[in-house]
C-alpha cells in the first residue's frame, strides 16, 4: 500500500514517518510551487477556497508518483475543510484515477481502528504507540526548529545562514527513524543554530503576530514565503499564532497543554466570537487581543479569499485592533496576488511601526507628551 | 447607544411607547420573517421591516463589509444599516447556528452563524441589536424565543400566545411557499392585496427548478429579476423553497450526509427536482464567495447530475452581475430545453 497525503509546510516530516511505522509506504509529493497550484486550478471548483485547489494539486502529484491510497482528514464541521477529501477524491476518480480514499476524522477509535486493520494488521496497537511517539517527538523537533529559525533570521550576520543550516537539519530530520535517532538530532539541532553568529545590536528588531488561516500560515507556497521574507528580508521577528506541531497534536489529543491553550483562547475570543464557527477564528481573535500585551508591534492577519471564518475576523478585526491600539495589517492571499503588491504594502506597514516604536521610545526617553504620532495612518 | 439599551431593558415599564424593533430584510428573513412579527407583535413591540433590498441598501452594504464576502451578509449590512438611520430602537438579528437535531454535528453557514456578531463589532455605528439564538443541536426552538422574550420584558404568558400566535403565521407562509412561488411574492400574499398567484407559476412551454437559498430566490435585486427574465423566456419557474424538511431528508437519506442544513437544502431540491420530473431543467444560484455552495456545486454536478441528466444552469450572482448578462443566459437556457411532452 502506498499512502500520500497532501503537504502543509513541514507536516510531511512527521506524517512520512508515522505512515512508514504504521506499516505503509508513504508517497510525498513534490514541495507545493506555483505549477502544483496551477495543476489544483484547472480541475478545481472556481470559487473553493485556496487550500483546496493547492492540495487536490498536491493529489495530482502524488498519484503521478504511484500513490495508491489518499489520507485526508474530514469531518462534520461548519467549515469547508470537512469536506475537501470528499469533493477531491471525487474530482479525481472522474479524472480516471484509481485509489482508495481513507478520510480520517470525527470517528470514535472503532472506526479508525476498521480503516487501518487492512494497512497496519493485527500488530496495530503496539506498532501504533510507538510510531506515535516518534510522530510526536519529530513533530516537536521541528516545531523546536522553526522557532528558533524565526528568532535566528532578522539576528544572523550571514543573511541566509539559518535557513541553510534548518533546511539541512530537517533533511535529516526526516530521515531519521527510530526515537533514539530524533532526540540526538533535536539536540544536535539545538547547539547547531546556537552557533549562528548574531549581530549585537538587536534592540531595534520589530515583533510581528501573525494571525490567520491554518494553511495559509503554514505553506510558504501560498503565503509566497511571507514568514521567510518577513525574517531574513525585512529583518522583522514573526510569531505566528499556528504551527504545524499545534495542528498535527492538538487534533490528536497528544499533547494536553495545546488543548488548555485552545480552551483559553476560545474563552478570550468569546466577547467577540461566542461560537464556534468551524475555523481557528479563535486563534485569529485571541492572537489579536492579546498582541500587545506579549510585546508585539503589529498584527498581520493572512487569509485566503473568500475563507469563511477569516472573512468574518476580517470584519471584527479593524475594531479589536482600534480597542488595543496595535496596527493591524490584512492580507489576503489568491491564485492572483502579486508579490510586488504585497511587498509594497508591507514595506508601508512595517514604515508605520517603525515611527510608532520611535515615537513611542521618545516620549518615554523625554517624558514629555509626545505627538500621536501615527496612530491615525491609514492601516488597511 | 446607552439609552437604546435602557429602552430594551425597560420596555415593561412604557408600555405606551412601544418599543421599535427593525428586522433587516435579509437572510433569515426569507425564512422565517412571518413568526418573527407575530412573535414580536406579541411581546409588546411595533415591528419595522427594512424595505425591499435597493441600489442604495445594497452601496450601503458593499461599503461597509469586506470585499470578499458573500453578496447575502453585503445586503444585511445594508438593511441594517437603513434600519439603524430609520431611527429603530433595536435590530433583530437572528443567529442561525444549528437548526437540526442530527446525531452528528450540524450548522448552518459560518456566517448566519456569526451575524450578528459581525454587525456589532463590524458595522460602524451599530444600533443595539437584539440576538434570536437557534441552536437546534443543543437547545430546542423555543428556548430562543423565551430568551428573546424576556429580555423584551414580556411575561411568560404573553410569551407563550405570541409563540403560538407566531407558529400559525409561519404555517400560513409555509402553506404558501408550497405552491413554489418565491418568497418574496408568498410574503406580499400574506400581507394582503395581492390574491391571484404569481404568473410565473401558470402555464409554460417547459418548467424549470430554480434552486437557491431563500434569501437569493426572494430579492429580486440580488437576483436580478432571474424568475421574471426565465418566466419571459417562456418557462414556468418553481422555487425550491417549496420542498418541505420531509421531502429533503427523503433525498438527502440517499446522498453521504451533510453537516450544513441549508445546503443539504439545496442538493436535496436539486435531487428532487431532478428525480421527480416536475421540471425539464434545474437552475442553480449561488452567491459569489459563497463558502458553502462552492462544495455543493461540484457535489451537484459530480454527484447528481451524471444520474439524471437534466440540464443545469449554474449562476454566480455578486453585486456587479449585469441584468442583461443573467438574462441572455435564462433565454439561452430556456429555449435550448426541449419541450414537455406532457402538460
Ligand atoms: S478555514 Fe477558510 S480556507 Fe480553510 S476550509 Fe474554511 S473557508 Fe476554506
Ligand atoms: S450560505 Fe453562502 S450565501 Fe449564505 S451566508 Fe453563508 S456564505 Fe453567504
Amino acid at each position: 500500500m502506498k499512502m500520500a497525503f497532501p503537504h502543509m509546510g513541514n507536516a510531511y516530516i512527521p506524517l512520512r514517518s508515522l505512515v512508514e511505522n504504521l506499516g505503509a509506504e508513504p508517497v510525498v509529493p513534490d514541495r507545493p510551487h506555483r505549477g502544483t497550484l496551477e495543476r489544483g486550478l484547472l480541475h478545481a471548483p472556481e470559487f473553493a477556497c485556496l487550500p483546496f485547489k493547492v492540495t487536490l494539486g498536491d493529489c495530482l502529484n502524488a498519484l503521478d508518483k504511484g500513490a495508491d491510497t489518499l489520507a485526508m482528514v474530514s469531518g462534520m464541521w461548519a467549515c469547508r475543510f470537512g469536506y475537501y477529501g470528499r469533493v477531491q477524491h471525487m474530482i479525481l476518480r472522474d479524472l480516471g484515477y484509481e485509489f482508495q480514499s481513507v478520510l480520517f476524522g470525527g470517528e470514535r477509535p472503532a472506526d479508525i481502528w476498521n480503516k487501518l486493520k487492512p494497512v497496519v494488521g493485527w500488530g496495530a496497537p503496539r506498532k501504533a504507540a510507538g510510531a506515535l511517539s516518534v510522530f510526536r517527538a519529530k513533530a516537536a523537533a521541528v516545531e523546536e526548529v522553526e522557532a528558533r529559525l524565526r528568532e535566528l533570521r532578522p539576528r544572523e550576520v550571514r543573511k541566509g545562514e539559518s535557513d541553510r543550516l534548518a533546511s539541512r537539519l530537517l533533511r535529516r530530520l526526516d530521515e531519521a527513524d527510530t526515537l533514539r535517532k530524533v532526540r540526538m538530532l533535536r539536540g544536535e539541532a539545538r547547539e547547531a543554530l546556537a552557533e549562528v553568529r548574531c549581530r549585537e545590536e538587536t534592540d531595534d528588531i520589530l515583533r510581528i503576530r501573525l494571525v490567520g488561516e491554518l494553511y495559509v500560515l503554514l505553506e510558504p507556497a501560498l503565503n509566497l514565503d511571507l514568514v521567510r521574507r518577513l525574517g531574513s528580508d525585512f529583518r522583522i521577528e514573526v510569531q505566528p499564532v499556528l504551527s504545524t506541531y499545534k495542528w498535527l497534536l492538538c487534533s490528536l489529543w497528544l499533547d494536553p497543554r495545546l488543548k488548555v491553550e485552545a480552551v483559553k483562547a476560545r474563552r478570550l475570543t468569546r466577547p467577540y466570537l461566542p461560537y464556534v464557527l468551524g475555523g481557528e477564528e479563535h486563534m485569529t481573535v485571541s492572537g489579536t487581543l492579546t498582541a500587545r500585551r506579549e510585546g508585539f508591534d503589529g498584527v498581520i492577519h493572512a487569509y485566503p479569499l473568500t475563507c469563511m471564518p477569516e472573512n468574518i475576523c476580517r470584519t471584527l478585526l479593524p475594531k479589536i485592533c482600534r480597542e488595543r491600539d496595535v496596527p493591524l495589517l490584512s492580507l489576503c492571499f489568491d491564485e492572483h496576488t502579486s508579490p510586488v503588491g504585497v511587498t509594497t504594502r508591507l514595506e508601508a506597514f512595517i514604515d508605520l511601526l517603525r515611527s510608532r516604536r520611535l515615537s513611542r521610545e521618545g516620549k518615554r526617553g523625554s517624558g514629555a507628551y509626545a505627538v500621536p504620532a501615527a496612530a491615525t495612518a491609514p492601516w488597511d | 447607544m446607552g439609552d437604546r439599551a435602557d429602552s430594551v431593558d425597560s420596555a415593561e415599564g412604557k408600555r405606551d411607547s412601544r418599543l421599535r424593533v427593525g428586522v433587516p430584510r435579509a437572510l433569515a428573513f426569507y425564512r422565517h420573517y412571518p413568526f418573527w412579527r407575530a412573535f414580536l407583535e406579541g411581546c409588546g413591540c411595533e415591528v419595522i421591516a427594512s424595505p425591499p433590498t435597493d441600489m442604495g441598501i445594497m452601496r450601503a452594504g458593499t461599503e461597509a463589509c469586506v470585499d470578499d464576502i458573500c453578496v447575502a451578509v453585503k445586503a444585511l449590512f445594508g438593511h441594517a444599516a437603513w434600519l439603524a438611520e430609520a431611527g429603530v430602537d433595536a435590530v433583530l438579528v437572528p443567529r442561525m447556528v444549528s437548526v437540526e437535531k442530527k446525531p452528528y454535528d450540524t450548522f448552518t453557514c459560518p456566517k448566519l452563524i456569526a451575524a450578528p456578531d459581525m454587525i456589532r463589532h463590524g458595522m460602524p455605528g451599530s444600533p443595539e441589536i437584539l440576538e434570536f439564538v437557534v441552536d437546534a443541536k443543543r437547545r430546542p426552538w423555543w428556548w430562543g424565543c423565551l430568551s428573546l422574550g424576556r429580555r423584551l420584558g414580556a411575561s411568560p404568558c404573553r410569551i407563550w400566545s405570541a409563540w403560538k400566535h407566531g407558529v400559525d403565521e409561519q404555517g400560513r407562509y409555509e402553506g404558501m411557499l408550497r405552491t413554489g412561488m418565491m418568497p418574496d411574492d408568498a410574503l406580499r400574499r400574506l400581507e394582503g392585496g395581492v390574491e391571484e398567484p404569481p404568473a410565473y407559476l401558470g402555464q409554460g412551454r417547459v418548467a424549470v427548478g430554480l434552486v437557491a437559498h431563500h434569501y437569493l430566490l426572494g430579492d429580486p435585486l440580488v437576483n436580478n429579476r432571474i424568475v421574471r427574465w426565465l418566466h419571459a423566456a417562456g418557462a414556468r419557474v418553481v422555487g425550491s423553497s417549496k420542498f418541505t424538511w420531509c421531502e429533503i431528508e427523503e433525498e438527502a437519506d440517499a446522498l453521504p450526509p451533510l453537516s450544513w442544513s441549508y445546503e443539504k437544502e439545496l442538493l436535496g431540491s436539486v435531487a428532487r427536482f431532478m428525480r421527480s420530473g416536475e421540471v425539464d431543467g434545474v437552475v442553480y444560484m449561488t452567491s459569489f464567495g459563497c463558502g458553502p455552495d462552492s462544495m455543493i456545486m461540484e457535489m451537484v454536478r459530480r454527484e447528481l447530475r451524471p444520474r439524471w441528466k437534466l440540464p443545469l444552469l449554474e449562476i454566480v450572482l455578486d453585486e456587479h452581475s449585469a441584468e442583461a448578462g443573467i438574462r441572455t443566459r435564462a433565454e439561452a437556457f430556456v429555449d435550448r430545453l426541449p419541450a414537455r411532452s406532457v402538460n
